[in-house]
């Protein structure tokens, strides 16, 4: 209890919808230089390892919330609990002093993929029929191809995209956390 | 620059009902379209239910384009995927190794048909209902003030911060910034890029706590609001009504499912 009075200030409170506009604008980003990663959860890690996991998980969660109100992506709030998964994950990775070294945050990130994968399969297996309606389908086809049923296609197709995406997002969150000055980051503390 | 919200402004019976009782209706298609074990059950909700509240709310033609729009990636992969990979006999079409079978395009089309009314029960709610008026519905009912200030305040500054990359983007690009050629080199183009944003946004966050604070967002209490919400025991009953269907639908999936 203690510590979630200790991250939710109003600084938190604040930055919480800056980080949620970030996850849209970089996925934007990311679209403009076709890069085939999503990078949509950058925000939620950012606010997980600026703050801490309770911060981070809230953030996730209603960042999708906000991808089902804008229209965009109405279907978000279906992986509402993985994004605050994610979200809590940086904010323990921050916790366990794994953001400070470069390696330790691509771990981390790999780690974070994972795990997201493995949560996130069975909600495309069950909910929506073993599709998610973007360009990954098309590995999940091949995995069904090679004899995989729904659950496993589903969860091997997350196992080869996420890791990747999340180890790019905690790499690019241990560089900005290198480049914020201290002032900063003592700011955001909750410890 | 998109619209942040799929809200569209109408004077319709719809439009006028209480954010609650929408949301209770959106609830109840949603549980429906989840729980109803027919194909032709679950379009029916569409037909039946959906479509005609769009005309209602005088949105039914930007109604029926969002939710084609946000339902073809869907159809697509789920009758490809499913179509060739789910076992059965009722073998349609063969290309080389790969057969098209019937089983397949059931299962793709009793998907597609849930996920249409999900996807269209969620939109026509956000088409007809405005998101600060659904929270403060919320609010009225306990929900935290400051989750209601998050979802509002992000759907205000997401379409700024979609601006401000593309700034961005334009600023590096007139430097002289290779945004084109291998995937390699696109990545590294990513610091550039993403490194201001955050930078700036997370600098000026003082300023934003000092202008809430300023305004006595973190004190305890009741407030008051400059907005009203209209409802009516008419509508309350209806609310009542909706939860007691969808708790109905799901004893009766249960009795269904459980052995």
């Amino acid at each position: 209890m203690d510590r979630i009075r200790r991250e939710f200030t109003t600084l938190t409170l604040v930055m919480i919808p800056v980080a949620i506009a970030i996850n849209v604008a970089v996925g934007q980003l990311v679209l403009a230089l076709k890069i085939p990663l999503y990078l949509d959860s950058i925000g939620t890690v950012l606010v997980g390892v600026l703050v801490g996991p309770w911060a981070g998980a809230l953030t996730g969660l209603l960042a999708n919330f906000v991808w089902t109100f804008t229209g965009l992506f109405p279907e978000a709030i279906a992986w509402a609990g993985v994004a605050a998964i994610i979200g809590a994950l940086a904010g323990a990775f921050r916790v366990g002093d794994w953001m400070k070294v470069w390696w330790k945050s691509l771990v981390a990130g790999l780690i974070t993929g994972i795990i997201a994968a493995i949560l996130s399969a069975p909600i495309a297996a069950y909910v929506f029929g073993g599709v998610t309606g973007a360009g990954t389908d098309a590995i999940v086809a091949m995995f069904r191809a090679a004899g995989l049923d729904m659950l496993g296609a589903n969860m091997a197709q997350g196992v080869v995209s996420d890791p990747i995406d999340k180890a790019v997002t905690f790499l690019i969150i241990w560089a900005i956390l290198l480049a914020l000055p201290e002032r900063i980051k003592a700011r955001f503390s909750s410890e | 620059m998109r619209a942040p919200t799929l809200y569209l402004h109408r004077k319709s019976g719809l439009h006028a009902l209480h954010p609650l009782t929408k949301l209770a209706l959106a609830g109840f298609f949603l549980v429906a379209a989840a729980t109803l074990p027919n194909l032709w059950l679950v379009l029916g909700v569409f037909v039946i239910g959906l479509a005609p509240l769009a005309a209602w709310g005088q949105v039914f033609k930007p109604f029926i384009r969002t939710s084609a729009l946000l339902i073809w990636p869907f159809a697509l992969s789920l009758f490809l995927i499913q179509g060739f990979f789910t076992p059965g006999e009722n073998i349609l079409l063969k290309i080389g190794p790969l057969a098209f079978k019937a089983e397949g395009i059931w299962l793709a089309a009793k998907f597609t048909a849930r996920i249409l009314v999900w996807l269209g029960a969620a939109t026509l709610l956000m088409i007809v209902t405005r998101p600060d008026m659904l929270m403060l519905a919320l609010i009225e009912r306990g929900l935290p003030r400051q989750i209601a200030y998050i979802i509002l305040t992000s759907l205000q500054i997401v379409p700024r911060f979609q601006g401000k990359a593309q700034v961005i983007l334009d600023a590096q690009r007139s430097r002289g910034m290779e945004t084109e050629g291998k995937l390699t080199h696109r990545l590294r183009m990513l610091v550039p890029l993403i490194g201001p944003l955050i930078m700036s946004s997370i600098l000026d966050l003082d300023e934003r706590a000092i202008a809430l604070e300023a305004r006595a967002f973190s004190r305890e209490g009741r407030r008051t609001s400059l907005k009203s919400l209209h409802d009516t025991s008419m509508q309350a009953a209806f609310r009542w009504l909706m939860i007691a269907l969808i708790v109905a639908l799901i004893v009766v999936w249960l009795i269904r499912v459980l052995p």
